[in-house]
């Protein structure tokens, strides 16, 4: 929307990426300011491709990406605390064993010393009413639980967009309902992948990418529905491939 | 789940961790050259009595020595063979009361507590262009993903029995393989997402 400014928008100019000879992202360009957005689309559309593009996982063969006026090929260094990154398996994202030393691996990327950084990452549980947590092994966490601890871990380094690939797939419906109210109360603006479509209800905006490209671009509501009807129309053409 | 670390808080834990180390090296340093059988049997006793004054759960990890089995049979073995049954004893006995000892450690100690201690040793890491803090991220790291591939080869395990109904044993070695390697894929794309190593070492 024209009223955001540029360094809190997410800036895709004519964006092409190839990943194993195949182009996944043809000739994209979006201007993303809306608080909440939403990524929809089948698998292998490029969805988490193009998320990856957001905080320089992945860099375009050609094209520019520029997020809350960081370019992501050339400020590498402050992109990751400009971007925080959910990914789908809580598993893969922890990296220590307890809860403490993981949020405070966070505070300490961003330059905090040790100590400073195991009190803040105390104060930062305490403030999500997990205090207790601490020290706890991670592997003694609930899915639900792994999945709280990484936002808790991603958000101390106060990043300014929020990016989520699939963060639902592996929770139970209660547990999915308390993590998209925790995103709701976020101040950040908020990338959401989901294949659970009622979750982009309140969203501002919903792109349906298929096969690289937008195929629709709007408010959730039709978007989700055209997406809806679309594999409806499929499921009466079992023969054509991609299902 | 075998784990290397406690879930549940003991008096160990709140001994500091360079006294534990400390003892650890201590008692490596003297049991290494005695080769009395009555020594090494009171090791082994003492690494016992502590498992059972941790608790039930530490007792559980004790599983470990199973997997160290194979290991100490050859040891005793080639002892035997070598027409020393009684030193393959002492020897088996000493290697198993230290891994016990030392596992204990690592059960009861927080990674970055002990990395307090060894993270000054490593140092002179630097000189040679070796990050301290990659070193510390590596073994952080390895005590975090140790359940986890229990986890994934009880899974595999459990999907090759669910189709064959035994057990998949060496065969799911190559399958196992490929999985930690997708494993270190995804954690490598998450750790870079935060920042990477490199970064934080530049402090």
């Amino acid at each position: 929307m024209p009223t955001t400014p540029d360094d809190r928008r997410i800036l895709l100019d004519n964006v092409t990426l190839e990943r194993g000879g195949r182009e996944v992202l043809s000739a994209l360009s979006l201007a993303l300011g809306e608080a909440r957005v939403g990524l929809i689309g089948d698998n292998g559309s490029g969805k988490s491709s193009l998320a990856r593009l957001f905080n320089g996982l992945l860099l375009p063969d050609s094209g520019r990406v520029r997020v809350h006026g960081l370019d992501t090929a050339a400020d590498t260094a402050a992109l990751p605390r400009r971007v925080g990154f959910i990914f789908q398996n809580p598993d893969h994202q922890i990296i220590f064993p307890t809860v403490i030393e993981e949020i405070a691996f966070s505070l300490e990327q961003t330059g905090l010393p040790r100590r400073a950084a195991a009190a803040e990452a105390r104060s930062a549980l305490a403030r999500h009413g997990r205090a207790h947590w601490a020290d706890r092994a991670v592997h003694t966490l609930s899915e639900g639980e792994k999945q709280f601890l990484c936002i808790i871990a991603v958000l101390v380094m106060e990043p300014t967009l929020l990016v989520l690939d699939e963060p639902f797939s592996s929770l139970d419906l209660p547990t999915r309902l308390r993590l998209e109210r925790l995103i709701d109360t976020l101040p950040q603006q908020v990338v959401l992948i989901a294949h659970e479509l009622d979750a982009f209800a309140g969203y501002d905006r919903v792109i349906w990418l298929d096969r690289g490209r937008v195929a629709m671009d709007g408010a959730p509501g039709p978007v989700v529905e055209a997406y809806r009807q679309r594999a409806l129309e499929r499921l009466a053409r079992p023969a054509e491939p991609g299902t | 789940m075998i784990s290397l670390y406690l879930a549940r808080r003991t008096w160990a834990h709140r001994l500091p961790a360079w006294l534990k180390l400390g003892v650890l090296a201590g008692l490596s340093l003297v049991v290494t050259p005695l080769d009395s059988l009555p020594a090494m049997a009171a090791l082994v006793a003492g690494a016992l009595a502590l498992y059972a004054a941790l608790g039930r759960e530490a007792l559980r990890q004790m599983v470990l020595l199973r997997a160290m089995a194979p290991l100490l049979a050859l040891l005793f073995a080639f002892h035997w063979w070598s027409g020393d049954p009684r030193l393959g004893l002492v020897a088996v006995l000493r290697l198993a009361g230290m891994i016990l000892i030392a596992n204990a450690v690592t059960m009861t100690t927080r990674m970055d507590e002990m990395m307090e201690v060894v993270e000054p040793l490593l140092r002179p890491l630097a000189l040679i262009g070796v990050s301290p803090r990659a070193v510390a991220l590596a073994v952080a790291m390895m005590i975090r993903f140790v359940p986890l591939l229990f986890a994934l080869w009880e899974a595999l395990n459990e999907s090759w029995r669910a189709r064959c109904g035994r057990r998949g044993g060496w065969r799911l070695l190559a399958p196992f393989c490929i999985q930690t390697l997708r494993l270190s894929n995804h954690v490598a794309e998450a750790l870079s997402a935060r920042g990477g190593v490199s970064r934080a070492s530049r402090r």
